[in-house]
């Protein structure tokens, strides 16, 4: 008697505990269904509309999330450099190469939760299309770092991870159809601190 | 050794027994996540500000951000509406270098979405209304509507966002008191 009471408990004691740690660890720590890759860039298309696939939905209701309608633009994140390590606030990159189609972008360090790395100066971490020197064939070269660098300059600050993201405004490259032959710029390490 | 034998194969059948439940567990969490979650945009805004009410997203305004993830060189502003009582007319005077819109409804999702590109003359102009008030607006189109944007939502509550770009920091005044002239109202039909 005591033994079934036992095996009762357990196998819900499995279900309750494996059922509800297993959506929280798909929520917290997964990649979402549904990414669209070009390069280091990964975008969802999808998120926060209501055709998203149910992870979407609930990460949306539990991070209370408002993203960007087609209309509006597109947001890629790159957490990855091109050689496949992971973006370091410590280290320096260069960002280079073409961008899309779009009526202007804007690029910015962030952290974990995505939201801009604190520089401790009045000079944000972030830049933006109207503002950036370019190449003679229209394709721009941006220096990321935490020292102070020639040309397009985007400061960073602080150690640990970094993620950068990239939103194109007002781009036809939102409407779904024009994302097969996109090329995004490349990120380069160049050298970290010690 | 057969009663050994007897008693594990009943452990592992209620380990098997467990891990099904897991399963159907997960689903189920999935799927209520979104319906009983207290931390999502409604949730946040409402405990920030009244309905009909315009509150800013940045952390700009002062104290921590509402609503996450915007981009830092945008200032974002928010009401929230409920079209049972009516429909909802958002206007915003003053020329900005861009602004969007997006429609959501109660769980977040968006629903529609335009930039200053789709509006008359570059001017904020919006009515917010469900199918069947949109029937009755177009018995009849009052004057003061004929340049607004119509947007035909099937939702009951929603949200309704401005986001406009910053490019940089002399803009700043220009585009809080873009934001500071916005008005999302009831519109009396």
């Amino acid at each position: 008697m005591l033994k079934n009471a036992f095996l009762t408990l357990l196998s819900l004691a499995i279900a309750i505990v494996g059922g509800g740690g297993s959506v929280w660890y798909a929520l917290k720590f997964q990649g979402g269904v549904g990414a669209i890759r070009i390069g280091q860039w990964t975008a969802f298309p999808d998120i926060g509309t209501p055709s998203a696939d149910p992870y979407s939905k609930a990460r949306v209701a539990r991070e209370g999330v408002l993203a960007l309608g087609r209309a509006e633009g597109l947001s890629f994140v790159a957490e990855r450099d091109t050689g496949g390590a992971e973006l370091k606030r410590e280290c320096t990159y260069t960002i280079e190469g073409g961008f899309p189609t779009a009526r202007f972008w804007t690029l910015y360090a962030a952290d974990q939760s995505l939201g801009v790395v604190e520089t401790g100066k009045p000079r944000l971490a972030a830049l933006q299309s109207y503002g950036v020197v370019r190449q003679p064939d229209n394709s721009v070269v941006i220096s990321a770092g935490h020292h102070p660098m020639p040309g397009n300059w985007l400061l960073t600050d602080g150690f640990g991870r970094m993620y950068f993201v990239l939103t194109f405004y007002d781009t036809p490259i939102a409407s779904s159809t024009g994302l097969s032959d996109v090329s995004l710029p490349r990120i380069v390490k160049v050298g970290c601190d010690a | 050794m057969r009663s050994f034998y007897a008693a594990m194969r009943r452990l592992l059948h209620a380990v098997l027994l467990g891990l099904l439940g897991a399963g159907i567990v997960h689903i189920a969490v999935l799927l209520l996540v979104p319906e009983f979650s207290e931390r999502d945009a409604w949730s946040r805004l409402s405990m920030a500000s009244d309905l009909y009410r315009m509150t800013r997203l940045d952390a700009e305004a002062g104290g921590a951000p509402v609503v996450k993830s915007v981009d830092p060189l945008f200032y974002a502003t928010a009401c929230r509406f409920d079209l049972g009582e009516g429909m909802v007319r958002i206007k915003a005077p003053g020329h900005v270098p861009f602004w969007s819109v997006s429609v959501y409804d109660r769980s977040g999702h968006n629903i529609y979405s335009f930039n200053d590109h789709t509006a008359t003359g570059g001017v904020l102009d919006a009515v917010v209304l469900t199918p069947a008030q949109m029937i009755d607006v177009r018995k009849d189109l009052p004057e003061d509507l004929q340049g607004a944007i119509f947007v035909e939502a099937p939702i009951e509550e929603g949200i309704f966002v401005i986001r406009a770009f910053v490019p940089d920091d002399s803009w700043k005044p220009i585009v809080s008191r873009f934001f500071e002239q916005s008005s999302c109202e009831l519109q009396d039909f």
